[in-house]
């Protein structure tokens, strides 16, 4: 193929940033040129991540035929008749023996949009299972869940990016920008200019850090108590009638039960919860209500824990009685993170759902789906259940005996990894697409090789529900084969029903047919009218121009209206702080993302952080003997991670830091725990109870 | 099961909201009874209505429309006048009775009247059932201009006085009195604190806590008066014959003039009612660890009313007759604990008990034993916060036991920490919020403070992260969305390059966000200062 520079997206985070790949430099062979090409969110900037990202194209663990492991429990390359024929054989069997939700799918949010649909289609046709779900689960589940539950639609970002511009206040819980997605930061530079930039972080992260010199403020509560100190504003936002009472009166319902709920959280009472002083909440709830100019926005740091969708609704309601959501100029919206977190929760990836946002269990849905599919509604499964639930039933008596695994890394993602790694242990068969080895694919018993973004045609859904294209600059090594030419054959193996396109542009035709009236409806686009460069925000109905900014005119509600939430704070339980038990909480550091699959295999990234380290404040340090970049070992009853420590007075006294992207005894989930939020089946992923000790005794 | 509820304050209003799905499940009946007329209300936010900082609707307590859809029987504007255990029956005002299988107190505290010449102190009748009412709040009996703050109707009078920027006298320095002096002046009335002690709030600060928040209710405008202990009231008389409040007289002789006296002189549990049942009480309602009366397993008592503690005969309850004489066990120590969040969390945890007995669940754990209260001045711009023990001797050298302090009278600040074992066992904070918040959630879970002291103090500098206390290093990243710091861009300038673009091309700087290109211009121009400094200077 030409090598011509080709115009798209990087890889990596749900901003999307425009990249062009150009021909490799004489000394560089096989790595495109990266270059930053001017598109709104990024307006030609890139992170340390993107200016790396071709890397992971060469690197030496690349995958470049499927392997299976032999008699001698060693993966070993094989060929694909031999693979594909031994997967279906397996599958068939399994689900004739067992039922067909022995078999199970796990997909990923880094997923093109063509690849998530066909996923799902596949498990509901070729494998007739409801058990697929997907890594955003522990990702976007929670805010999606309250946004569903709030606007009848959820769309992370209901409104461009570039709409924060000219904001007079953005109010951020949660979410350290400046290190996952860092040119967005450059969206910020108005707001700080007007003082009003404000970050929810128990740490002082480089996003919190932007709030320094009258830029903005600064909130550090105590892990798990946004819930607490959302009520806590809007209690204040109340008291002080701040409250938007026309805009309440004509586009929402509830109101009277969200107020009153709020009753119990006066300033003074939030303080003792949260350990926000008294007069930082005042100074943010008046901040918020000045003007009309202002965002709120949360991140995974108020997410993901077992009440992120009530807490995510504590927000909603706070941007709501403010009357907010739905003006141009102002709103709510939440970060996604992965880089297609956001149509990867659209089109059926999630055990629940049909393409288009569609509910599984809608009997229209089903029909609607089913005649595009050309099958019986009937032959299409019912609901599955959540990931957490679906890794619990790996290998136990009844529950899934065979799992497909694509674009995830499960044994290093999921929280309690130790338990998934035994539980990977225990199925029939485990497939892992990827194009490394990543921790989970080593498990496996079939590794398929897959290509990489700058191998592909695609579409990416942003942050801002943005239809993007990602296109192809090179071919993918020899014996690579791409995710739809997999599925096709696995399905003709397997008699499924329907057709299975390889091209990608057919099957996102398909796929917005499939789409058409349902909430994320994509059916007026394709790759020929994105190739145009147009703006494309969903929903894009046949004969629309999109909707860049959702809620102008009503909510997605039969009657129209936003819902009000009332949600409830759980009871303190927070251990005592003593002999090294301290508050875990995980995150992501700038150098790299997710699991660490592919940044850890960009030496560049690798050379800037090499280990984790748990950042700990130097005066617990203290209390507890411990020396800076000295090792450390934090353990909860479900594991031990062992790693350096890093002094920092950024952290809260009470809670430790440790970054997610690194395997082996140095994983933080090792530490999580599986307890969900039973709404969005969310994990808890942080607020760990974990004791912190020095490795070889108290100096 | 029939459950009766006494009493629809800010617990009682709790207890209805845990209740309803027993009640929409049609496992439980539920009447309540409240003496107001009034739908519940959020009593902690009185002080604020009262001086109109707040209006009615903020403090409006769970929802009695959504618990009478329910079916939930609300009797309001109603006292019971009796109780007969043996048939267990409540007997209301109106002469009509309600049968119940599970009867609940939550009837509250009402505020003291001190003795005071002048003022007619209702006497505290055993027999007569009007009594309840005679004691209560507005209609005490007490002169114009003199009031208690304990229900609206008083909050309603107080809210005309401050509205009007009356001279408002407050007797009591305690927390309540304090917050409704620092209220009032805030919304411009004239306020005179009158108090006995050296400082206020004496029974929850040490000297010098107490010694900060009086010269930060001075600064706000509060005339504080100690050492003042109050003996009668001067009343006037009008031509209709109301007796008007004039005036305060001291023990000293001073006189302190005033339209409105605010009485904040501490509150009593209600126990007239239980007492007549002849129910155990002390200084409130005697219950059992489970909220169960000593003397009748189908009595429970909630909130302000409930006084746990260990039965002192601790026979069988249940097997019909008490064992446990009726009356007054005055020698019983503790006492209800005055603060709404013990009450929320008793009677969330009662509901949970009736819902495992209703549904043959588990019943929930025993409550855990409520940590003594963190004490929080609730003040706009008057930060004042302690717990626990107080007034332990910084140079005694009692094992285990650690004493700091920081004392900053010039700039309000001033902060004692106890500790045992290394343990946060009191502190007292003044001017320092930050300290504050964290000291409060430090003491609530028992945790071990730091051995730095100073650490903790460092909270409420006034460098943002610290940083002022940090010199820029050229190790310092510059570059964050590429992690670029000074030294690697001073280099790149070294080797060539002359632009931030050239900056950019050699290290990736200012190439993510763009929000450092400002100090990369820096660096360059640093760069082409120092060069030009050693160059020769251009001639001509």
């Amino acid at each position: 193929m030409d090598r011509v520079t080709t115009a798209t997206h990087c890889p990596y985070c749900a901003l999307q940033c425009g990249m062009s790949l150009g021909a490799p430099a004489a000394d560089h062979p096989g790595i495109p040129v990266v270059g930053g090409r001017d598109f709104p969110t990024n307006r030609g900037g890139l992170c340390k991540k993107g200016w790396t990202s071709a890397e992971v194209l060469g690197t030496p663990g690349r995958v470049t035929r499927p392997l299976l492991r032999g008699a001698d429990g060693r993966l070993a390359e094989s060929d694909w008749d031999t693979v594909l024929d031994l997967i279906a054989d397996r599958l068939r069997a399994s689900r004739r023996e067992h039922g067909a939700d022995s078999v199970a799918v796990f997909g990923g949010g880094g997923l093109t949009n063509e690849k998530a649909y066909q996923l799902g289609k596949f498990a509901r046709l070729a494998l007739g299972t409801s058990r697929i779900d997907y890594n955003g689960r522990f990702c976007m589940s929670s805010a999606a869940a309250a946004g569903n539950r709030a606007f009848g639609v959820d769309r992370g970002l209901p409104f461009p990016v570039t709409d924060l511009d000219d904001a007079d206040t953005v109010l951020i819980l949660g979410s350290n920008v400046a290190a996952t997605m860092p040119p967005f930061v450059a969206h910020l530079a108005g707001v700080r200019e007007r003082g009003g930039l404000i970050i929810v972080d128990p740490r002082r992260s480089a996003t919190a850090a932007l709030t320094d010199d009258g830029a903005g403020i600064h909130l550090q509560p105590t892990p798990g108590s946004d819930l607490v100190l959302l009520l806590g504003l809007l209690h204040l936002v109340i008291a002080e009638d701040l409250v938007d009472h026309d805009y309440l009166a004509e586009r929402t319902s509830g109101w009277e039960g969200v107020r009153r709920s709020t009753a119990p959280w006066w300033p003074e009472a939030v303080q003792a919860r949260t350990g926000v002083p008294v007069e930082q909440l005042r100074a943010v709830a008046r901040r918020l209500a000045r003007g009309r100019g202002t965002f709120i926005l949360t991140g995974r740091g108020v997410e993901q824990h077992v009440d992120g969708t009530d807490t995510a609704t504590a927000a909603i309601n706070l941007a709501l009685a403010l009357g907010l959501v739905g003006r141009p100029g102002s709103g709510y919206g939440t970060m996604t993170g992965q880089g297609n977190g956001q149509g990867g929760r659209e089109h059926g990836q999630k055990c629940d759902q049909l393409p288009g946002y569609r509910s599984i269990s809608n009997p229209a849905a089903r029909e609607h789906v089913a005649a595009v599919w050309g099958v019986d509604a009937a032959t299409i499964p019912g609901p599955g259940v959540p990931a957490i639930r679906l890794l619990r039933e790996l290998g136990e008596p009844g529950g899934v005996r065979c799992l497909l695994v694509h674009g995830s890394n499960v044994v290093v993602s999921a929280p309690d990894a130790a338990a998934v790694r035994t539980a990977l242990e225990r199925l029939d068969l485990l497939v892992v697409c990827d194009f490394v080895l990543s921790e989970t694919a080593a498990l496996a018993d079939v590794v398929i090789p897959v290509p990489q973004w700058a191998e592909e045609e695609g579409t990416m859904t942003s942050l801002e529900g943005r239809v993007l294209r990602r296109r192809r600059a090179l071919d993918a090594p020899d014996g690579v084969r791409s995710e739809l030419w997999i599925l096709r054959e696995l399905a003709a193996r397997l008699d499924a029903p329907s057709v299975w396109s390889t091209e990608p542009s057919v099957v996102f035709d398909e796929l917005a047919r499939a789409s058409a009236g349902g909430l994320a409806d994509y059916s007026g686009l394709s790759h020929e009218l994105l190739d145009t460069g147009v703006a494309a925000y969903w929903p894009y109905p046949t004969g629309s121009t999109g909707t860049p900014r959702l809620f102008l005119d009503r909510f997605a509600h039969d009657d129209g209206r936003a819902r009000l939430v009332p949600v409830r704070a759980r009871a303190a339980d927070d251990p005592a702080q003593r002999d090294g038990v301290l508050t875990l909480i995980t995150g992501r550091l700038l150098e790299h993302y997710q699991s660490g699959a592919q940044t850890r295999r960009v030496p560049e990234l690798q050379d800037a952080q090499p280990i984790a380290r748990l950042q700990i404040h130097p005066a617990t340090a203290d209390r507890l003997g411990i020396a800076d970049e000295a090792p450390v070992e934090i353990s909860t009853t479900r594991g031990t991670v062992r790693c350096v420590s890093q002094l920092s007075a950024d952290i809260r006294h009470d809670t430790v830091f440790l970054p997610f992207h690194y395997a082996g005894a140095e994983s933080a989930n090792l530490l999580t725990e599986g307890a969900v939020d039973p709404i969005s089946g969310m994990p808890e992923f942080k607020r760990t109870t974990v004791t912190v000790r020095p490795v070889g005794g108290v100096r | 099961m029939r459950i009766v509820l006494i009493g629809y304050g800010p617990v009682g209003a709790r207890f209805v909201e845990e209740v309803l799905p027993l009640v929409r499940e049609g496992r439980a009946r539920l009447t309540v009874v409240g003496a107001e007329e009034h739908e519940p209300y959020n009593r902690v936010l009185l002080a604020e209505y009262a001086v109109g900082r707040a209006d009615r609707e903020r403090l409006e307590l769970g929802d009695a429309e959504a618990a009478r859809e329910a079916g939930v029987v609300i009797r309001l504007g109603q006292r019971v006048q009796g109780i007969d255990r043996t048939r267990q029956l409540v007997r209301l005002g109106d002469g009509t009775t309600v049968p119940y299988d599970r009867l609940v107190f939550a009837t509250g505290a009402r505020a003291n009247i001190p003795t005071l010449a002048g003022l007619e102190r209702p006497r505290i009748g055993r027999a007569a059932a009007r009594a309840d009412a005679a004691l209560d709040g507005h209609s005490a009996g007490l002169p114009d201009g003199v009031v208690v703050l304990r229900d609206l109707a008083d909050a309603d009078t107080v809210r005309a006085a401050v509205r009007e920027r009356r001279r408002v006298i407050v007797l009591g320095a305690g927390v309540l009195g304090m917050e409704f002096a620092l209220a009032a002046r805030e919304q411009g009335a004239e306020v005179v604190t009158v108090y006995h002690g050296d400082a206020p709030m004496e029974r929850n600060l040490d000297a010098g806590g107490g010694r900060m928040l009086a010269a930060a209710a001075r600064a706000a405008g509060v005339i504080m008066t100690s050492h003042s202990r109050a003996e009668s009231v001067v009343l006037s008389t009008s031509d209709d014959g109301h007796r008007h409040f004039d005036a305060l007289l001291c023990a000293d002789g001073k006189q302190i003039d005033g339209d409105l006296l605010v009485l904040s002189c501490g509150v009593a549990p209600r126990v007239e009612l239980a007492d007549r049942a002849g129910l155990a009480v002390s200084t409130g309602i005697l219950v059992d660890e489970e909220l169960r009366s000593w003397s009748d397993p189908d009595v429970y008592a909630i909130g302000d009313c409930a006084h746990i503690a260990t039965p002192v005969a601790a026979t069988d309850q249940r097997g019909g007759g008490s064992t446990v004489a009726p009356g007054q066990h005055p020698r019983v120590t503790g006492a209800p604990s005055g603060l709404i969040g013990p009450g929320w969390r008793q009677a969330a945890w009662l509901a949970g008990v009736f819902a495992a007995e209703l549904r043959a669940g588990e019943r929930p754990a025993l409550l855990p034993a409520e940590r003594r209260p963190v004490v929080m001045l609730k003040a706009e711009g008057v930060s004042v916060c302690a717990a626990g023990e107080l007034g332990a001797d910084p140079w005694a050298s009692e094992p285990g036991v650690e004493v700091t302090q920081w004392v900053d009278p010039a700039r309000g600040r001033y902060a004692t920490m106890t500790t045992r074992d290394g343990v946060l066992t009191g502190f007292v904070c003044a001017g320092l919020p930050r300290l504050a918040a964290e000291l409060t959630l430090l003491f609530e879970r028992g945790s071990e403070l730091p051995p730095d002291r100073s650490a903790l103090l460092a909270l409420d500098g006034s460098a943002p992260g610290h940083g002022a206390l940090r010199s820029a290093s050229p190790d310092d990243v510059v570059c964050s969305c590429n992690g670029v710091t000074g030294r690697a861009i001073s280099h790149a300038i070294a080797c060539g390059s002359a632009t931030v673009r050239e900056v950019g091309s050699a290290t990736r700087a200012g190439t993510g966000c763009g929000g450092c290109r400002d100090r990369i211009v820096a660096l360059l121009d640093q760069a082409a200062e120092s060069v030009a400094d050693v160059l020769p200077a251009p001639v001509g």
